[in-house]
């Protein structure tokens, strides 16, 4: 399932060292606070004391194996699951007060592929939120629609059946409802599971598209090779929280060999195999 | 002396108008994979039709209100951790209906009646029932006008929908009652047992013809009217009951369009003869 780091090539202009090492400036201000937060369904907690803080315009790159909570973590951003202790402060609110201007991307293979809904209806879906109960898409959401599937490579595709194109397209098309909601904070559930190549590298081109323009990426992925790619920050976390900083600095061996209790490998020294995730 | 004198006449335009509204709600029936709960409501409505029948009240008014606990009960017990929709499902369809039988048997001289409640009589509407079967498709085109968009979200992607705000629960419940005051309307004509027919097989049949939603709604309406007014045309005319002669059209209909969406399938795989073969797309 996880490609090694190794057989990537560079996709994308990665913005790694440009400055990330120096304390974060006070100018920008935190898309997402993590403050001692532990997040339960009912009464088990399924993480603890989880803490860091990103900013706008960063990306950061939730690591763990399966079961580690990840997907619970993006949950929980968006208020679906409860934080018991601690704060969790989303765009500077509390998270199901900034769904407005939080999108989230599910794993395409969660969708049923038979129902009959097409492309464009789908990418409509992030429009539902402006557009407002009772009423009806305009022609300025049917164009956010197509400049949203344009940027994601499928504006061909717009009247085809969800159901009937590959994996990685479908987790195109459905980030580009992301994209036509204009979030401020993006989060993606294992964005890049399963996805061809050239899904991979749209999905990571839209994802610096929208950075550039100021928003904020979550992501969570078994994939160290997108966390060097694409991310500032990693989020190591296996119900508890393995470290949160700088991706190119957190992403040490160690920390790693943690995370995955035992199943990293590691290569001459610097580069770690995760070996089950 | 008005047109709809005719006990005929009434009847065809109560089957002109369940075999709509069954077409319509059924897609979503059919999108939602909700047939076997579909089924288990006109069961589960039956005692509440008794008990109204019992105590003189509206028969509809009786299914309707007992549906709509049944409806509640289902949903508390499947949002139960570790609880299946289908096993609450299956033991609101074998209890409602059992509740319904115990209820009648009860009765002196009222077990003939039984199978006018389990297959329906479409022959015996009178303008009343025709009035609340309008009444009714009328509130679910209103809905579905209104919310439609937010339901279809809710079915597609249930933690997309939550992840917007939507209120899923709320809308579930929504699509759920809707289902549940379509099966009031369709029962009297067609029966605890047989609505279910309507229900399902005109936007089944549809479903098979299309992928598109805009096409699916009108396709199962127009199957849904047509298998409805032909039923009780062929019932009038060789005198055999008219619930039965509708639920089998239905299934004669799903059975030719699956016979030749195979066939076509069969074909378009032919023609791509690839492994890669995606299954037929029905674009014009």
């Amino acid at each position: 399932m996880t490609p090694t780091p190794e057989t990537r090539s560079p996709l994308t202009a990665a913005e790694s060292g440009d400055g990330r090492s120096g304390e974060p400036e006070t100018a920008r201000p935190a898309a997402l606070v993590l403050d001692r937060a532990s997040v339960a369904y009912g009464e088990v907690p399924v993480l603890e004391e989880l803490h860091g803080t990103v900013y706008e315009g960063e990306a950061v790159a939730l690591i763990g194996p399966n079961g580690a909570g990840k997907s619970t973590l993006i949950k929980a951003l968006l208020g679906l699951v409860p934080v018991v202790r601690g704060r969790i402060e989303v765009l500077g609110a509390a998270p199901a007060q900034a769904r407005r201007d939080v999108a989230y991307v599910p794993q395409a293979d969660t969708l049923d592929p038979d129902f009959p809904v097409s492309v464009e209806q789908v990418v409509m879906m992030g429009r539902y939120r402006r557009i407002g109960w009772l009423r009806r898409p305009s022609a300025a959401d049917r164009a956010e629609v197509a400049a949203a599937l344009e940027r994601v490579g499928l504006a061909g595709r717009a009247r085809d059946r969800f159901g009937t194109l590959s994996g990685g397209q479908r987790q195109r098309v459905l980030l580009a409802r992301a994209i036509a909601a204009r979030p401020r904070l993006l989060l993606l559930d294992e964005p890049f599971n399963g996805v061809d190549a050239v899904s991979q590298h749209a999905i990571l081109e839209a994802m610096n598209g929208l950075k550039a323009q100021g928003a904020s990426v979550v992501v969570s992925t078994h994939d160290l090779a997108v966390a060097h790619l694409a991310c500032d920050e990693v989020c190591l976390l296996n119900r508890h929280q393995f470290g949160f900083g700088p991706t190119e600095a957190t992403l040490t061996p160690e920390r790693l060999r943690a995370t995955y209790g035992g199943h990293a490998l590691e290569l001459r020294g610097d580069r770690v195999i995760v070996t089950q995730t | 002396m008005s047109w709809l004198d005719s006990t005929v006449h009434r009847a065809l335009v109560e089957a002109a108008m369940v075999g709509a509204l069954g077409g319509v709600v059924g897609v979503f029936v059919i999108v939602r994979r909700l047939p076997f709960f579909t089924m288990a409501l006109t069961h589960a409505t039956f005692p509440g039709i008794v008990v109204a029948a019992l105590l003189g009240l509206n028969l509809y008014l009786g299914g309707g209100l007992f549906g709509v606990l049944v409806v509640l009960a289902v949903v508390a017990f499947s949002r139960v951790r570790g609880q299946d929709f289908t096993s609450a499902t299956g033991i609101a369809l074998s209890g409602g209906f059992a509740l319904g039988v115990v209820l009648v048997s009860s009765q002196d001289g009222f077990s003939k009646d039984l199978t006018a409640y389990t297959v329906g009589d479409v022959l015996a509407v009178s303008t009343g029932d025709l009035a609340i079967t309008a009444g009714v498709a009328l509130a679910v085109v209103l809905v579905l006008a209104l919310v439609g968009k937010e339901l279809l979200l809710a079915a597609f992607d249930p933690t997309g929908a939550s992840a917007l705000g939507l209120p899923t629960a709320l809308l579930d419940f929504a699509l759920l009652v809707l289902i549940e005051v379509t099966v009031v309307a369709v029962v009297p004509a067609l029966g605890a047992i047989l609505a279910v027919a309507l229900l399902v097989g005109p936007a089944a049949t549809a479903r098979l013809l299309s992928d598109r939603l805009a096409v699916l709604f009108p396709v199962a309406a127009a199957i849904g009217v047509l298998c409805a007014l032909a039923g009780v045309w062929v019932s009038s005319q060789w005198n055999i009951a008219a619930g039965a002669s509708i639920a089998l059209l239905v299934g004669l209909v799903f059975g030719l369009a699956f016979l030749g969406s195979a066939v076509r399938g069969r074909a378009a795989r032919a023609r791509a003869a690839g492994p890669a073969a995606l299954p037929e797309e029905a674009r014009a």
